[in-house]
């Protein structure tokens, strides 16, 4: 069976949850929380094994490699990286809003992956400069890195909501000390990721065009990402930044990751293009 | 003065500074192209903007001074910064000795007090149990009349681990600075079976000599079915004053490497076309002739006065099909030009040519790149990924206990420093202590 199939019901499963999650978050109650997160981790595993048949289907074509390699299939593993990373922080950081906010950033991309006619789903074969293991091991730390930015981005929005809503204020949002700690575990975790994401994209750059780096405007707009993150970490650690400062650079180095996922593609060019 | 440049260097505030500048500057770079020649940009920009962005080098402004600049700032606040912060890390990591002080026991963010009245030998056996649950094999350090200080700790690496971090960002800018001074790069275009020793360099700053000469035995493309490349591969041999000394396969992704340079697969085209294998057949006599004949080469036509020449050759006439110009040659007759297709019967007077097939003669174009700072750059992204994983994965954990004799008991006090995760430390010390009284009690 066809993975695209599969990655629909997840699409749909994401959506409920993200509704579930929403209703739980209103009316606080426990046994909906729960509810959600079943659905959220079936949703998981249906998408993982859509991941899994679409390799397995790509061998079959004779064209063999692992999903990650053309924009739709980045697409999906973003989605999937995102509520990978809650269900594993969720013990410690994940709440039910923060649920709300993974499950239903996963459908919108999911839901543009397969919606929008830009988006070509089919597997296609590796030209050669795609064809490393170096780019494996940078796909996926760059996107679980986004995906730790992405809870990071909502949790400042939270953030922003429950500070600046005083006289209404929404109960049931977390603690705005809460919010902050996650924001911070978020962004450190994915501080790590991406410079982990950008060492495997160094060394793969060096094998494939002999750099390491060439200031492209992909690498560029990495390496801003992750100065923004920088100043974020050293604001907060050594100056003792919290809140709404940190809230907003937070932010803005959302916008950095978006734009060097897409901008760079979509509005700049450059040796990334083919993503 | 000079405590105020050490102050302003070791700074923070700087960092964060020069972080931002740093993001925000580059962002010019990916809006402007760049390395383009300057006469490109002429006709792009007026001639105000221009000269600005000229005096600025925003043309290649990642290497121009304003740029490596600040790169240089952010050495410099960096060894400052590591420099400030070394006494407090190597006391941490190295400390001189285990005393401790009181003082421990009033002034620690986490510490707890609670009185027994059991034996002294079971409170130090459940001491033994409780920091050893908490931060490892405690040690007793100290003994005085009636009172038992313990230590324990955990994790004391890790406090290094920063400071990996910070450092390898120097290797990481000098690698970088070392490529940039002793490196260079460039492409070599070599036609199969030929030789080359020279590099043409991406700086365009001229040439550069091997000292040996790279051949091209042999160059292929394979495709796959769909159409699309799959892989491009040029098998070289490297000679040294006409000496086979190396040979290899360079296949994009997988470079070789020799004598320190780097030679990856970048560019191909075809370099010459020849060995045109043309059937002709006489359509008088029926019979069939091939011939194997290079551009503009004559040959005589069996069985006849005429003879045929190949003056040029295209890739694709209409569309995809290859295909030669032919030159019929008839004594006492005008020249006859015609198009011959592969694979197609062309007829022509008493000949019908076919063109069967031909040789594609490849040059491949490497990319040769010497970069002697990349071992630095590699040392420096071990040293941050190390410094991340001990400074993630490991905590400072520092417990000190007191066992003190006071009326009708002993008062025993606990003070505790955790480089992070308090609260969870917090949760687990209530939950120690609280099982450890109820035992008391029983
Ligand atoms: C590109 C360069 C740098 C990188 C990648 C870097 C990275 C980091 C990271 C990841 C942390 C830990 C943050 C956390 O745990 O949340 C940190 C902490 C810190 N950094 Fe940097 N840093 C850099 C430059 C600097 C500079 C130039 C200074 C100089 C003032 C500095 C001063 C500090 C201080 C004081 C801390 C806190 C250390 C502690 O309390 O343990 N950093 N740095």
């Amino acid at each position: 069976m066809n993975d695209t199939f599969f990655v629909s019901i997840v699409t749909f499963a994401y959506f409920s949850a993200a509704f579930v999650f929403l209703v739980s978050f209103i009316f606080e109650k426990k046994c909906i929380d729960t509810v959600a997160v079943v659905i959220t981790v079936a949703g998981l595993v249906i998408q993982t094994l859509a991941l899994i048949i679409r390799w397995i289907h790509s061998y079959q074509l004779g064209i063999g490699h692992a999903p990650l390699s053309n924009f739709y299939e980045s697409l999906v593993f973003f989605s999937w990286s995102i509520i990978f990373i809650y269900m594993i922080t969720r013990k410690r950081y994940g709440n039910t809003i923060t649920g709300t906010l993974a499950t239903f950033f996963s459908f919108l991309i999911l839901a543009y992956a397969s919606l929008s006619g830009k988006v070509d789903c089919r597997i296609q074969p590796l030209i050669p400069a795609l064809q490393s293991n170096w780019l494996i091991s940078h796909v996926i730390s760059s996107f679980l890195a986004y995906a730790c930015f992405a809870i990071a981005f909502g949790t400042s929005i939270l953030y922003l909501v429950k500070r600046r809503t005083g006289k209404w204020n929404i109960a049931q949002l977390p603690d705005a000390a809460v919010l902050d700690e996650i924001m911070y575990k978020m962004i450190s975790i994915g501080f790590v990721l991406l410079t982990l994401g950008i060492i495997t994209g160094a060394a793969w750059a060096d094998r494939a065009w002999g750099r390491y780096w060439g200031w492209d405007p992909k690498e560029t707009w990495s390496l801003i990402t992750w100065l923004i993150y920088g100043a974020f970490l050293h604001a907060r650690l050594a100056r003792g930044w919290k809140g709404i400062k940190m809230s907003l650079i937070s932010i803005i180095g959302f916008l950095a990751v978006i734009f060097t996922y897409l901008g760079v593609n979509y509005i700049l060019s450059g040796l990334h293009s083919y993503l | 003065m000079q405590t105020k440049l050490y102050r302003l260097f070791s700074s923070v505030r700087l960092a964060i500074f020069l972080f931002l500048a740093l993001a925000v500057t580059s962002i010019f770079g990916t809006l402007v192209q760049q390395g383009l020649p300057l006469e490109r940009y002429e006709k792009i920009f007026s001639p105000d903007v221009f000269v600005v962005l000229k005096f600025f080098n925003v043309f290649d402004m990642y290497h121009s001074w304003w740029f490596t600049l600040l790169l240089v700032l952010l050495s410099i606040n960096i060894l400052a910064c590591t420099f400030k912060q070394t006494p407090r890390v190597m006391n941490l990591t190295f400390p001189r000795k285990r005393e401790i002080d009181d003082s421990v026991f009033t002034s620690s963010q986490i510490r707890k007090t609670w009185h027994s009245q059991q034996d002294l030998s079971d409170l130090e056996e459940q001491t033994q149990v409780l920091l050893k649950s908490l931060a490892g094999t405690p040690v007793q350090v100290k003994k005085i009349n009636d009172a038992r200080y313990f230590f324990a700790e955990r994790g004391k690496y890790s406090c290094l681990g920063m400071v990996f971090v910070h450092v390898s960002i120097l290797f990481i800018l000098g690698g970088g600075l070392i490529g940039t001074i002793w490196g260079f790069s460039g492409q070599m275009n070599v036609v199969e079976g030929t030789t080359s020793d020279t590099v043409l360099l991406f700086s365009g700053t001229g040439t550069e000599k091997l000292g040996f000469d790279v051949r091209c035995d042999d160059f292929t493309v394979d495709f796959y079915e769909m159409g699309m490349p799959k892989e491009y591969r040029t098998d070289v041999t490297i000679l040294e004053g006409g000496k086979k000394v190396a040979s290899g396969t360079i296949r994009v992704n997988h470079p070789l490497i020799y004598n320190g340079l780097k030679f990856c697969q970048a560019t191909y085209g075809i370099a010459g076309i020849d060995n045109f294998r043309i059937v002709v057949q006489n359509s008088r006599t029926g019979k069939k002739t091939g011939l194997t004949m290079g551009l503009m080469e004559k040959a005589a036509l069996p069985e006849s006065t005429a003879s045929f020449a190949i003056t040029r050759f295209v890739p694709n006439q209409g569309g995809e099909i290859p295909a030669v110009m032919g030159v019929l040659l008839e004594p006492g007759k005008a020249h006859d030009i015609f198009w011959i297709e592969k694979n197609k019967r062309k007829e022509k007077g008493d000949f019908t040519f076919t063109l069967q097939d031909f040789d594609k003669h490849y040059y491949t174009g490497i990319q040769v790149s010497k970069d002697p700072g990349v071992p630095f750059v590699w040392t420096g992204f071990s040293l941050i990924l190390s410094g991340f994983i001990l400074s993630l994965f490991f905590a400072h954990t520092r417990v000190w206990l007191r066992i003190a004799a006071v009326q009708g008991g002993y008062e025993i006090s606990l003070a505790a420093d955790v480089s992070k995760n308090k609260k969870v430390f917090r949760e687990k010390l209530e939950g120690l202590i609280g099982t450890l009284q109820q035992g008391g009690a029983a």
